[in-house]
């Protein structure tokens, strides 16, 4: 929410004017424009939210937890369970790679929910980075378990022959849609309920002010169901992370 | 929309990348080992206490087995006592009673016995009385002079019939 429309009703702004990026500290390396922009501020504020509010919590003498170290025992138990309940015993190894994926998305998700700061995950190319390297991890995962035999994934036993030749092309295309699907489900998620709190935000200001209460009431309302999307589609990112996993591991 | 311009995409890949495998390496080295060290060590925590626990259950279950033993012991050691003190008890008092019985008796035979010869004392005396009234009837009723020793089987005849 980079630029707001605090100033009046009658100004021109458009919804999607908070997820524009602007560069704070610009510099290009080899040509290629790598600025530090809004964008890159939220993600270094969630990393070191995630690694500070986890280093500082845990004390590694106490027994008994405090409040605090609980919320971070929470997080850990939360995808360890997940990752025990769908992958089994040989999820542990990825088990650093799954939290991190989890934390970051919960975090950046939450981070952009304060007013006034930049959401990463509303950005495609983020969200399809994150859902890339899970897909392509996953891939050479299942080559690497099953060799060739990974590619019987594709081939589902107990249908009648003559309908694996429509079958086996659906499976290929659900599969490489994989890190389409994953990404697209977050970025417009947070999309969509970003630009449709400014969209009331901007009722609010545009409208008189009796008229304005309602709006502002459907704000409150709408922030509290986008902070349970938020912590839903991190959730939603970690499970099918560990699916696909369990995928690589356990063909059909 | 801002999200489809590809003038940041690089910049943010960048980013991206940079921060969340510093968050990666970070959580993988630092923070999850300590977090997985402290519910290690709390398990082993309470799988100790537990263990202690348990032991400490069996003492005690021990040392109430040893209590009811006791318990129980003492009962019937009680209950001997009170038994063997009532067996004394009654065999005094029946000893006391028989004593009793066997006093009395020779009394109440030593009383028999006096009354027995009071009885025949008096009867004696009262046959002598007979015996002089009968003599002294006789001679006054009439002159016939008989001797005592007559009188005497008369009067002994007579109360033989009577008796018979």
């Amino acid at each position: 929410m980079a630029s707001s429309g605090e100033h009046s009703g009658h100004e021109k702004h458009s919804p999607l004017d908070q997820f524009e990026i602007n560069p704070l500290v610009n510099f290009e390396v080899g040509g290629v424009d790598l600025a530090f922009t809004n964008s890159s501020v939220s993600m270094v504020i969630t990393v070191l939210f995630i690694t500070l509010f986890l280093t500082l919590t845990v004390n590694p003498r106490s027994i008994v937890p405090s409040r605090m170290q609980l919320i971070s025992e929470l997080c850990y138990n939360f995808i360890a369970q997940l990752l025990n309940d769908t992958v089994g015993d040989q999820g542990k190894r990825y088990f650093p790679f799954v939290f991190s994926l989890f934390m970051f998305v919960l975090i950046g998700n939450m981070v952009g929910m304060i007013p006034y700061q930049f959401t990463f995950t509303s950005h495609i190319i983020v969200t399809f980075a994150l859902a890339t390297v899970v897909f392509i991890g996953v891939t050479i995962l299942g080559f690497v378990n099953h060799g060739i035999r990974f590619f019987t994934f594709f081939y589902i036993p107990g249908v009648p022959f003559y309908m694996h030749p429509l079958l086996i092309p659906i499976e290929v295309i659900s599969y490489l849609s994989r890190p389409i699907s994953l990404s697209v489900r977050l970025f417009a998620n947070m999309l969509a309920g970003h630009t449709l709190l400014k969209v009331f935000a901007g009722f609010v200001v545009s409208m008189p002010f009796f008229t304005g209460v309602l709006p502002l009431t459907f704000i409150v309302a709408l922030t509290g169901l986008e902070i349970l999307i938020a912590f839903l589609q991190a959730y939603v990112f970690a499970i099918l992370t560990c699916l696909y996993i369990n995928d690589a591991y356990h063909l059909h | 929309m801002p999200q489809l311009n590809p003038e940041f995409f690089a910049s943010q890949l960048f980013w991206l990348v940079i921060t969340f495998v510093f968050l990666f390496i970070f959580l993988w080295r630092v923070s999850l080992p300590r977090i997985n060290s402290v519910q290690t060590k709390r398990e082993n925590k309470i799988k100790e206490d537990i263990k202690k626990a348990k032991q400490l259950q069996a003492e005690a279950e021990d040392i109430q087995e040893q209590i009811n033993k006791q318990l129980d012991q003492a009962k019937s050691d009680s209950a001997e006592l009170i038994k063997s003190a009532f067996v004394k008890l009654q065999d005094e008092s029946s000893k006391k009673l028989e004593e009793l019985d066997k006093s009395l008796s020779t009394k109440i035979d030593a009383t028999y016995e006096a009354i027995e010869k009071n009885k025949t004392e008096s009867m004696n005396q009262i046959y002598e009385q007979i015996n002089d009234i009968t003599k002294l009837m006789i001679s006054k009723i009439s002159n016939i002079q008989v001797n005592e020793g007559e009188i005497k089987m008369a009067v002994e005849k007579i109360r033989q019939k009577v008796i018979h």
